[in-house]
């Protein structure tokens, strides 16, 4: 219940300040940070086995309900999100819908008869019937097909959506089936390396950091809005709703247009021509092999649009609602290019800030690290601990802390409506921005400042940070109870 | 080639040949070479559409992969069709991407593209600026596609205002098929479309 407007800034003992720095043990039951922290949200950082280990108690415990294999437990918690509970309550009512609707059993069954079977549909071989083999649908097909048709499926990187090879069929292959038909050892990790991220992708309550080639795992109860993890590997801010950098006081939604938007103004004709994209949902690479720009990805079938990345629902008869084929120069006749000329001004404007502030962000954490090498050197020569320059380290890792913030609030502002509100936005913006800058002054010459003194300003920057994020993060604004933990 | 891929193309060959829509004519299809990775094939344009009486050619490649995977169509006849680019022949249609299954033959391709022409499907277009045109003018949607099968596919429809339209620009100086696709764009109004080549 920390959403209250007053808040004070609990100069504890400066652990609050390692969100933005490094290291952190992610304890959760620090009730005080939730109200010193308008962004404090509850997660743990998981490692792979640890993630293994969390999705093999559902599966276990789906199987032992429902007296399933666990290959099929997987199936069915994939296609429920991992929300077991819900599927025995299903299950318990009409087990026939659950199956079905996990694509464990078909919809209309196949009148194929096995004995009369004679030859493979797919490879018009005939090999002994024992050799043949169906999905719960009925479907039989030779085991060699099977198996080919598995490694072409592995090879495009799917793994729980692999279906049945008979036409408008959409039974689902489980793990226990594939495998039986599946040899090759490095096929089968594949295999299963893929399941797992597609598991994790998509179980509600995980979420991979999306560091570069970080393997740590963010565990968390999903919220709405912008949810802040840090990540103990590679300390990447992440947004735990939506899988961008932490973005606050910017919604998730927003932040992806202005992503977006930054993206395609600096190399528009680059990105609509090129011919490979990530999946919006899962990232795995997709090649553009034909013109259609409703794509389908292979690897967790998502429908999206190629042109700007959306959800390829939203779209249907709403297509010419897809942002950049509204913005088609061809299209806009004169009036509308003064328009245009005018909204790139202000995107200039924005976008410039925006810029400047994570160059800046980056030259922080330059001196973050010159810091560190200098504070052991003066520990070395004698002039008092790492306890006594606490305050250096603290006030740099602040610095950055809010020069994030700061950063963010630029495509905030970008997408707010004229008016009071937007007012009373940038008039924070710019005291934040102001104190900010007073900081990173202060902490260029910080040996030299008074240590009182810089405290002091340190006090003032977070001040102002919180009471920006408190007053404008949507969901202390539009629902203060959510941020209860 | 991989033996399956080689071996299920020659006998979907067979059946395609075998079938009543190439005695019908309604279907074609031959070898463009001897190693079975590409064909051609020929559709008719369906009656009581704006392709009728169109032949309509595609181009047909065989992955490695097949039937485990799609084969990879387009169309090499230009044509005017919400599920189809007027610009690269790209089809948008689901047994070519998600809904393939490897018991599906060329034979059902084949018609299955060919049932396109007959009813398209707007809300999930391949072509913006068509699908545009045939939610929103469909008359004009029809003469459209019936000047391109007539002028591309050999269709038997004059639509005389367009062809002139289509003459104006080339005097001027703009390729015909540019001028084409700029005038069908703006639903063929001169100004606009003259504008968009010029600019
Ligand atoms: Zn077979
Ligand atoms: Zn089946
Ligand atoms: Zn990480
Ligand atoms: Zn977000
Ligand atoms: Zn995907
Ligand atoms: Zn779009």
């Amino acid at each position: 219940m920390s959403a209250e407007s007053d808040m004070e800034y609990s100069d504890n003992d400066g652990d609050d300040y390692d969100y933005y720095g490094g290291q952190d043990d992610c304890d959760m039951e620090t009730v005080d940070r939730s109200k010193a922290d308008p962004e404090y949200f509850v997660f743990s950082c998981l490692k792979v086995e640890e993630v293994e280990k969390l999705l093999n108690e559902s599966i276990e415990l789906l199987s032992n309900s429902l007296h399933i294999t666990p290959s099929l437990a997987k199936v069915i918690l994939h296609a429920y999100e991992w929300n077991a509970q819900e599927i025995i309550n299903k299950y318990k009512e009409n087990s026939n819908e659950v199956l079905m609707y996990s694509h464990v059993k078909p919809r209309v069954p196949s009148v194929q008869v096995y004995s009369s079977i004679k030859v493979c549909a797919i490879c018009a071989t005939s090999p002994p019937i024992h050799k043949y083999s169906a999905l719960a649908c009925g479907h039989y097909f030779c085991n060699e097909c099977w198996t080919t048709h598995f490694e072409v499926q592995i090879m495009q990187g799917v793994s729980n959506n692999i279906q049945c090879m008979a036409q408008e069929c959409e039974v689902l292959a489980p793990e226990d089936f594939v495998l039986s038909h599946v040899t090759n050892p490095t096929l089968r990790e594949r295999y299963q390396q893929f399941m797992f991220k597609d598991h994790v992708k998509s179980h509600p309550e995980l979420r991979f950091c999306p560091g570069p080639n970080c393997q740590w795992i963010y565990h968390a109860v999903a919220r709405e809005g912008a949810r802040r993890v840090e990540c103990l590997g590679c300390e990447l801010l992440t947004c735990f709703t939506c899988g961008a950098p932490h973005h606050a006081p910017t919604d998730c939604a927003t932040i992806r247009k202005w992503l977006t938007k930054c993206a395609d103004d600096s190399e528009t004709a680059n990105y609509i021509s090129a011919h490979t994209k990530d999946c919006p949902k899962c990232q795995i690479c997709i090649e553009k092999n034909g013109g259609c720009n409703h794509m389908q990805c292979g690897a967790c079938r998502y429908d999206f649009c190629w042109v700007c990345l959306g959800d390829w629902k939203s779209h249907g008869s709403e297509y010419y609602e897809c942002s950049r084929y509204k913005e088609d120069p061809n299209l806009i006749n004169d009036n509308q290019h003064a328009q245009a000329r005018e909204a790139l001004k202000k995107y200039l404007h924005y976008y410039e800030r925006w810029e400047n502030h994570a160059r800046s962000l980056k030259l922080e954490e330059q001196t973050l690290a010159c810091l560190k090498t200098r504070i052991n050197r003066k520990v070395m020569a004698g002039e008092g601990t790492w306890i006594d320059w606490q305050y250096l380290w603290d006030s740099a890792r602040l610095l950055k802390r809010c020069r994030y913030t700061l950063q963010y609030t630029y495509p905030f502002a970008y997408y707010m409506e004229v008016g009071p509100r937007k007012e009373l936005f940038e008039y924070q913006q710019a005291q934040l921005e102001a104190e900010i800058e007073n900081l990173s002054w202060k902490v260029e010459r910080a040996e030299t400042t008074h240590r009182g003194d810089l405290e002091n300003q340190m006090d003032i920057a977070e001040k102002r940070r919180t009471t920006l994020l408190k007053d404008f993060l949507e969901f202390n604004t539009t629902n203060a109870s959510s941020s209860k933990v | 080639m991989a033996n399956i891929a080689a071996k299920r193309i020659k006998r979907e060959f067979k059946e395609v040949m075998k079938s009543e829509e190439v005695a019908d004519g309604t279907l074609k299809l031959e070898l463009v070479n001897n190693s079975w990775t590409e064909l051609k094939g020929q559709i008719a344009g369906p009656s009581e559409t704006p392709y009728e009486g169109g032949k309509f050619i595609l181009e047909i490649k065989v992955p490695e992969t097949y039937p485990f995977n799609p084969p990879k169509i387009r169309f090499l006849t230009r044509i005017w069709h919400p599920n189809v680019s007027s610009v690269t022949g790209a089809i948008c249609l689901d047994i070519l991407k998600d809904q393939w299954a490897a018991a599906l033959t060329l034979r059902t391709v084949l018609l299955s593209i060919q049932a396109l022409l007959s009813a398209a499907e707007p809300n999930d277009p391949q072509d913006a600026v068509v699908a545009k045109q045939y939610r929103e003018n469909i008359e004009l949607f029809h003469l459209t596609a019936q000047h391109w099968t007539n002028v591309y596919a050999g269709g038997p429809n004059v639509i005389l205002d367009f062809v002139q339209k289509v003459q104006m620009l080339t005097d001027m100086g703009v390729d015909e098929n540019q001028a084409r696709v700029a005038l069908s764009t703006f639903d063929w109004e001169l100004e606009r479309a003259t504008e968009q080549l010029f600019s």
